[in-house]
């Protein structure tokens, strides 16, 4: 009898276990949106530190769009380009060359178009179709109509498009919230490393979360702390510093 | 060749030709002087390269400008130029293959050639030495001296000497050399300081001849003197470090077509661009070549030339190489025209010149490491080559870094496809550059702002570089389209100024400064400038430059 019992209740745990699990994993999935339409088409490369960002990956034929960092945006294409992508950035004439280099994007796969003019659609098109990432600038002259166009022709050819701005319809809208730098004092140090808070919205009406990223960190100097751990952290960063 | 482990060594029988101090007779024959004028190419601060002449004088190497022309007050002072130098060699190496074939030039000045098999042909390695100076001195018009020995280090001094060394005798040669010659075996500047340093220091340690360096362990030599003291051990006990690699000559392969009447018009050109593509691809198709480069020449008719250098992977679209070629010329000469350009002055043409160049036999091409170009690389470039079209050559660019102190002096940016030398090395040190992390906006030209005290009163900075008082604030220039600015300019207190109409100020959380950089100041392109990293509260960062007595917005750390 009292054996019995335990089993019941055994068998009992496995079932409420498999139902939390569930529940959970639904909840992850309509946080993120991450639905099994997500799981078809293959990824490219993203870098590590992104993943919070994009829990489902950089999928082709997707529409990321990004406010309010230009070196997010970056960092976004960096790992694909880094691993023989092509990128092509529209409408981007103030990017920052040696910025994108530094991020890992590699020079001989990365085309500009500075100023594509009235024939932004027919460009933007002619780089979805052969392009694997394509940066679209901020105020790009392009219709409703022609982002839809985009994203189909994106969607049938495999790439994907990183625009800066609002995109209506993006897969993921990432909005640059706040950004933080450290290392400047009153006249004196240099920009060192920095924080950014994204807010991250999958598609209209779902919920946003929030996630902190450290995008550039620099080997700063080591500051004395007052605690004991601090101080032998101290040290340790400046043996590292130091090899 | 063997590879024998132990006290024997890895060596190649090999001649040496050496035509002393090559920098000056090579500028010496740009600059028309005869061979027995006094003459030194001057870099840096002293003298790199003396002739003979001068050094009679009493003219060394190293010497500074005022002590040279002291020793030797006629003395001719020409310019460095590395190219130059390995320009002038070609044709030394051309008149050596007169009676050899494959030689490899170690640097300029200095030729290897391997001796078996022309001193075989030759007779004896006497009279391939004696062939040698004679070509030399008939095809090329400059003295050498030619010496043979087992091993790179051997070769060189026996060459420095006319002295052919006797197989299998170039160890003891060697061991009786003082420990400096080892530089002379260097082939790169880097490397070559590096072992005069090594030199230097064992000099000091009490050892000066290559034998009493080859006495010493060389696990005790890495120890303490790491690759370069491996590496001069090697070439001490007289072993070669890496085969030599031979140089092959492929002609480049022309084409060029002159008009009858001198043409103005791109559509007369474009049918001749299309007519010497055509040759250019039957030639090389003949030759059974093809080519990484193509050079489009274009000549006016004042003499002038515009010419560009264009990339190429034809191999992979066999049959499309008239029209790519095509659309080339047309490019770069409708940009000419149309004047949007830079090139010599407008005028009609006289001629029009395709160059195949670095023509490599078809199947002998270098591919990816992966086999060959992938199928995404060629879709990419086809797709880039398609909104050339659309938007013109200058609508697409490529870019590379290039070292500079601003960011926008660090980029290179040309039109897609066209062949990318960076002028200024990133690699050279940059003082005064902005330091890391680069900036991911970097606006193309750059911006009015405004940075104020406290107290709303524009911030200076002195020419010590004082700053008048810590920025507080900043402020961009309002759009002048925007609905606010209008309303200032209505506005009665105004008073109808038309200068720029300042936004709201944002709140500077921290900033680090100014750094000065003085570019270029004998030049009409001179700057000074005191740049200045800002963080904006919870904004991006930003890189502000005063020059002229104003704030500039340079990049945007965003």
């Amino acid at each position: 009898m009292f054996e019995s019992e335990s089993v019941v209740t055994g068998v009992e745990a496995t079932h409420v276990r498999l139902a939390r699990a569930r529940a959970a994993l639904t909840a992850v999935e309509s946080r993120v949106g991450s639905g099994r339409e997500g799981w078809d088409s293959p990824t490219l490369p993203l870098a590590t530190s992104l993943s919070e960002v994009l829990p489902g990956g950089l999928r082709r034929g997707q529409v990321v769009s990004v406010e309010g960092s230009t070196s997010l945006m970056l960092a976004l294409a960096a790992r694909a380009s880094a691993e023989g992508s092509w990128t092509v950035a529209i409408g981007m004439p103030s990017l920052g060359i040696v910025a994108a280099a530094r991020r890992g994007i590699e020079l001989h796969r990365l085309a500009l178009v500075p100023h594509p003019g009235v024939n932004v659609a027919a460009v933007a098109g002619a780089c979805v179709d052969g392009m694997d990432v394509v940066l679209c600038g901020p105020g790009l002259a392009l219709s409703d109509a022609d982002r839809r166009r985009l994203v189909a022709r994106a969607r049938e050819r495999g790439s994907v498009i990183v625009a800066a701005g609002s995109w209506a319809g993006a897969h993921a809208r990432l909005v640059v919230e706040a950004s933080r730098w450290e290392g400047l004092g009153a006249g004196d140090g240099r920009l060192r490393s920095r924080t950014l808070t994204v807010a991250i919205r999958a598609r209209e009406g779902s919920p946003v979360s929030r996630v902190v990223l450290t995008l550039d960190q620099q080997r700063s100097l080591p500051r004395v702390r007052p605690s004991g751990s601090g101080q032998a952290r101290t040290e340790r960063a400046g043996l590292e510093g130091a090899a | 060749m063997s590879a024998v482990t132990g006290s024997s060594v890895t060596t190649v029988r090999r001649a040496v030709l050496w035509v002393p101090d090559w920098p000056v007779v090579a500028a010496m024959a740009e600059a028309g002087l005869s061979a027995d004028a006094p003459a030194a190419v001057l870099h840096g601060r002293g003298m790199v390269a003396v002739s003979a002449a001068a050094r009679a004088a009493g003219v060394r190497r190293g010497q500074r400008k005022r002590l040279a022309q002291r020793a030797c007050p006629q003395l001719a002072i020409l310019t460095h130029d590395e190219g130059r130098d390995s320009r002038g060699f070609e044709s030394v190496a051309a008149a050596a293959e007169q009676v050899v074939s494959g030689v490899e030039i170690s640097r300029p000045g200095l030729l290897m050639i391997p001796a078996d098999g022309a001193a075989r042909f030759h007779g004896s390695e006497e009279a391939l030495a004696e062939a040698l100076v004679g070509a030399i001195a008939d095809l090329a018009g400059c003295e050498c001296s030619v010496g043979a020995a087992d091993g790179l280090l051997a070769a060189i001094l026996a060459a420095r000497t006319s002295s052919l060394i006797p197989l299998g005798k170039s160890a003891d040669f060697l061991a009786g050399m003082g420990i400096e010659t080892l530089s002379f075996a260097a082939m790169e500047r880097v490397q070559r300081d590096a072992v005069e340093d090594l030199a230097s220091v064992l000099v000091r340690l009490g050892i000066h001849t290559l034998g009493e360096f080859t006495a010493l362990p060389l696990s005790d030599v890495v120890a303490r003197f790491g690759p370069v003291g491996a590496w001069a051990h090697r070439i001490a006990r007289g072993e070669d470090v890496a085969p030599p690699v031979l140089r092959r000559s492929e002609e480049d392969i022309a084409v060029e077509y002159v008009f009858e009447e001198p043409a103005q018009r791109v559509e007369q050109l474009t049918l001749v661009a299309r007519h010497v593509a055509e040759l250019l691809a039957t030639a090389l198709l003949e030759a059974g070549m093809r080519c990484a480069k193509v050079r489009i020449v274009a000549r006016t008719e004042r003499g002038e030339e515009l010419e560009r250098v264009w990339r190429t992977d034809v191999g992979s679209r066999a049959g499309a190489f008239a029209a790519h070629m095509t659309d080339r010329v047309r490019w770069q000469l409708e940009g000419w025209l149309s004047g949007t350009s830079n090139g010599p002055e407008r005028a009609a043409l006289s001629s029009l010149g395709v160059v195949a160049e670095d023509v490599v036999p078809l199947g002998a091409e270098q591919s990816y490491l992966w086999g060959g170009v992938s199928g995404a690389d060629s879709r990419a470039q086809r797709t880039l080559e398609r909104v050339q079209g659309l938007l013109g050559l200058e609508g697409v660019l490529a870019v590379r870094e290039q070292g500079g102190r601003s960011p926008r002096d660090r980029v290179l940016a040309l039109p897609w496809g066209q062949e990318l030398t960076p002028v200024r090395p990133p690699a050279h040190p940059w003082p005064g550059q902005i330091p890391d992390p680069p900036p991911a906006t970097v606006l193309p030209s750059p911006e009015r702002i405004q940075l104020l005290d406290a107290g709303g009163t524009v911030v200076s900075v002195g020419r010590r570089l004082a700053m008048s008082a810590p920025p507080t604030w900043v402020r961009h220039e309002e759009d002048p389209g925007a609905e606010r600015t209008a309303a200032m300019r209505r506005h009665p207190s105004s008073r109808h100024n038309a200068g720029p109409v300042w936004g709201a100020p944002l709140p500077i959380d921290a900033w680090a400064g100014p750094w000065p950089v003085a570019e270029r100041w004998w030049s009409s392109e001179a700057s000074r400038r005191a740049y200045l990293q800002v963080a904006l509260r919870d904004g991006p960062a930003l890189l502000v430059a005063f020059s002229d007595g104003g704030w500039w917005l340079e990049a945007i750390y965003d």
